[in-house]
């Protein structure tokens, strides 16, 4: 067990080096400049070329890579070009709305898709399981784009339930901001709920015709703990790689509904960070979703263990 | 664990439904907050540093110049007493600065800031940089006074110190430290009370501002500071803004598609305002290198285009363009017809009788375009069709915005670039004349008429000479001005106060109950 611990710690250093190297590639690979952006329409050349040299950003390639590698050994992600903050200090701004949205999500992505996907497999060719087949398909087909628009006209500029867009006010408290967040964790919810219905059905008709739950049956068991107490149980290790990885996904930024619902989370920061070509910023937040799928994948590997005797390392 | 943590969220959205239904009840805001939605975060508040219309809109709420401008566009005092004694050369501008003035440290304003803050605007600003060759000197003569000496009179001298746009902000001069600002502190009507990148701007009425006391007349005049603070979210969805704005979310929602403004009209909780004559789309030209150095293969592209077309195609509906060869619009004092013969041709006869004279080879014409301002793609797709009518092969180049900002300075990777700016108060604000633009236009004839415009200070002379140098822009196409547009914001229809311009302020704006 602690020889496979030690081994897959070594592993996730390995990539997480490749991923710093690629993704430092990448972003210099990008066309684009910070400086003529700041400096905004009217800037001639001359002004463009005298604040790269102010930020630094007129050193060659394989020093600023060198630097980039010596700041992450230290555990400084650098210094946000646009936002004059530490990366880390940006990125921990950003924090808040992002964990919200995927806590909220993967709640209500959750509560819908497993009763779904139980009912689903018990309910076998009913009307019911192709009818949740079918709503899955669909919900997998909606680009949460179009979900986030329909339902920001509809239930929160038409009927006024939700604030359309943002985080609160600067003087909204912890629960106003959460009111903020119900909106774009539906949307989330109901589109991330399609593929863990699938795999809860699947994982559950796997199981439904074991031995074990035909024993269970012939021991008078009721139908309820048959499903849950043993089908279930013995169903979940794919039901928690698809959450986990749902989890994953969503931590690392909903780009696309972050950006529908002016969330000021990690998704809209890596995207404005882009747009901007804030290096730094991209860098950083790259490398911390890296870390966080490595890890994700780390602990679900771990949680095997405890829901599955059958798994060793 | 689970269960507990199902109880915690269960919790957590009870307490937040009396919050919705306050919300739904009541979207409006606060009497004295206002809540504004900008396009996107401001790409620095430093007001010296960029050009972009967003940082000025936030950032003069909180610096100030030594002048500003009224709603006619004329120069007025702001931190200066009154305007400057200029000597009959106009080379010596002699400046009084009020008194009395306090910085939002508390820190009282005098000349020695003023005088930093010039320098430092010199060395950063792109505006104090182009005119940092002409200015001799810049000194305080007492606590209260400020001289500026130039190498040659410079009529726009005023103009620069005036505009919030690459702003001549006046800061203490302990905050500056070579060439950086290290604090963000003004002396204007309200303060940074919080930043959260990409969430809000908050300011607040800052409590020792002394006003001036003449009638609120555009920038210039009293600054009542009325609400009590003022609130800029980041936006970057267009549709976002719209939807906050029908919402009644925001009090004032900027930067919108005209196709809102039926969706606008409707609604009660927000107005449309239409600010006509915003600004105006722009085809600039690379005279350093390519085809369109050549004169004739310049003319043969502006006897091609069919602007109507164009702007139909950007802005869907004759309310929001209009198609004028005249550089500057009717109500400004730079307005004139010259040249306006050779705007709106739409003869790819002509055109390509131009292009055989210019012993075109079929090299393509590289568009460089971007999808950041749809109109601006789309202007490029009309155009494209016109262009090869009359024969050229035309390649679209579109790109995201920061890469059409490196490349266009790039002069080896574009012919056209397109742009589009507002209607500056004064023609000397924008460099497309200029021959260290990214243009190039480095005509001897022009460069001189360019040289007696910035340097002749009677007014109708300047006059005179603009029309000349318009007629020029159109016989020598540099850059080819597409038309003019207007520009689409939302206003909630309690607030008033606030002023139609490209760069609106809230320091008067109030709310009817």
């Amino acid at each position: 067990m602690a020889r496979y611990v030690a081994k897959r710690v070594l592993g996730m250093i390995v990539v997480m080096f490749i991923v710093l190297t690629t993704v430092f590639i990448i972003v210099r690979l990008a066309p684009g400049d910070p400086a003529s952006l700041m400096l905004g329409p009217e800037a001639t050349p001359a002004d463009v070329v005298a604040l790269r040299a102010r930020m630094g950003l007129d050193q060659p390639v394989v020093v600023q890579y060198f630097s980039f590698l010596g700041q992450i050994a230290t555990g400084n992600l650098g210094q946000s070009i646009f936002f004059n903050q530490p990366v880390t200090q940006v990125i921990a701004a950003r924090a808040e709305p992002t964990v919200l949205l995927t806590l909220f999500s993967i709640v209500i992505a959750v509560a819908i898709a497993l009763p779904v996907g139980i009912l689903s497999a018990y309910t076998r060719g009913s009307l019911f399981d192709q009818g949740s087949l079918s709503t899955a398909m669909l919900a997998a087909s909606v680009p949460s784009f179009w979900l986030g628009l329909i339902f920001q006209q509809y239930l929160a500029t038409g009927a006024g339930w939700f604030p359309v867009s943002g985080f609160g006010s600067p003087s909204a408290t912890f629960f106003e901001r959460v009111h903020f967040i119900i909106l774009p964790s539906i949307v989330l919810g109901i589109v991330n709920s399609a593929l863990i219905i699938r795999f809860s059905r699947a994982a559950m008709l796997d199981v439904l015709n074991d031995d074990f739950v035909r024993t269970a049956r012939a021991k008078g068991m009721s139908e309820w703990r048959v499903v849950i107490r043993h089908a279930l149980k013995s169903a979940l290790i794919p039901i928690v790689t698809v959450v986990g990885l749902t989890f994953a996904l969503l931590i690392s930024g909903a780009i696309v509904t972050e950006r529908v619902f002016n969330l000021p989370g990690l998704g809209s920061l890596v995207v404005g960070a882009v747009l901007r070509r804030d290096y730094p910023v991209i860098q950083g937040v790259l490398v911390v979703i890296a870390g966080l799928y490595v890890l994700i994948n780390f602990l679900i590997d771990m949680l095997y263990l405890a829901i599955d005797p059958r798994v060793k390392y | 664990m689970r269960i507990a943590a199902m109880f915690s969220l269960a919790a957590a959205a009870v307490t937040a439904l009396p919050a919705m239904q306050a919300y739904a009840q009541d979207a409006k805001k606060g009497d004295d907050v206002v809540t504004v939605a900008i396009i996107g975060e401001p790409p620095t508040l430093d007001p010296m540093l960029s050009t972009a219309d967003v940082v000025s809109i936030v950032t003069q709420h909180f610096f100030e110049t030594l002048y500003t401008f009224d709603s006619h566009w004329k120069v007025r005092p702001l931190l200066a007493k009154s305007m400057p004694k200029i000597t009959d050369d106009g080379r010596t501008y002699t400046i009084p600065i009020r008194e009395g003035v306090t910085f939002q440290d508390g820190s009282k304003m005098d000349a020695h800031d003023v005088v930093a803050s010039l320098k430092l605007w010199e060395k950063v600003a792109t505006r104090g940089q182009g005119v940092a060759d002409t200015i001799e000197s810049v000194t305080a003569s007492d606590d209260n006074t400020v001289v500026i000496k130039l190498k040659k009179a410079y009529a726009p001298l005023l103009s620069l110190l005036a505009f919030s746009n690459s702003a001549a902000a006046i800061v203490p001069q302990e905050d500056i430290d070579g060439e950086k600002l290290t604090k963000l502190i003004g002396t204007g009507p309200y303060k940074l009370a919080e930043h959260k990148p990409d969430q809000y701007i908050k300011l607040t009425r800052f409590d020792g501002y002394t006003s001036r006391t003449e009638p609120a007349d555009g920038t210039f005049g009293e600054r009542k500071q009325i609400p009590a603070e003022i609130d800029f979210v980041p936006v970057p969805d267009g549709n976002t803004r719209i939807e906050g704005a029908v919402a009644g979310q925001y009090d004032y929602a900027d930067g919108l598609s005209t196709e809102a403004y039926d969706r606008l009209e409707k609604s009660d909780k927000i107005k449309p305002v239409l600010l006509n004559n915003f600004g105006w789309p722009i085809f600039a030209f690379n005279l350093k290198a390519g085809l369109m150095t050549n004169l004739k293969m310049r003319q043969a592209v502006e006897a091609a285009l069919a602007p109507n077309d164009m702007l139909l195609a950007a802005f869907g509906d004759k309310k929001f363009f209009g198609t004028d060869a005249a550089l500057f619009p009717k109500k400004y004092v730079w307005h004139n017809e010259e040249g306006s013969d050779l705007y709106a041709q739409a003869d790819p006869q002509k055109a390509a009788k131009l292009l055989k004279e210019a012993g075109y080879d079929g090299t393509p014409l590289r568009i460089l375009t971007s999808h950041q301002y749809e109109f601006h793609y789309q202007m490029a797709q009309v155009a494209k069709a016109y262009l090869e009518q009359a024969g050229f092969k035309v390649k679209l180049d579109v790109v995201d915005w920061a890469t059409l900002t490196e490349r266009r300075d790039n002069p080896k990777l574009w012919d056209i670039y397109i742009t589009h700016s507002p209607f500056l108060p004064e023609p000397a604000l924008t460099s497309l004349y200029s021959a260290s633009s990214r243009l190039g236009w480095d005509d001897p004839e022009k460069n001189k008429l360019l040289a007696d415009f910035t340097s002749t200070t009677d007014q109708k002379k300047r006059e005179e000479l603009f029309a000349k140098l318009q007629k020029m822009v159109w016989q020598q196409v540099p850059f080819y001005k597409v038309g003019s547009f207007s520009a689409l914001s939302a206003e909630n229809p309690k607030m008033s106060g606030v002023p139609q311009t490209p760069w609106p302020f809230f320091w008067n704006a109030q709310f009817s109950q």
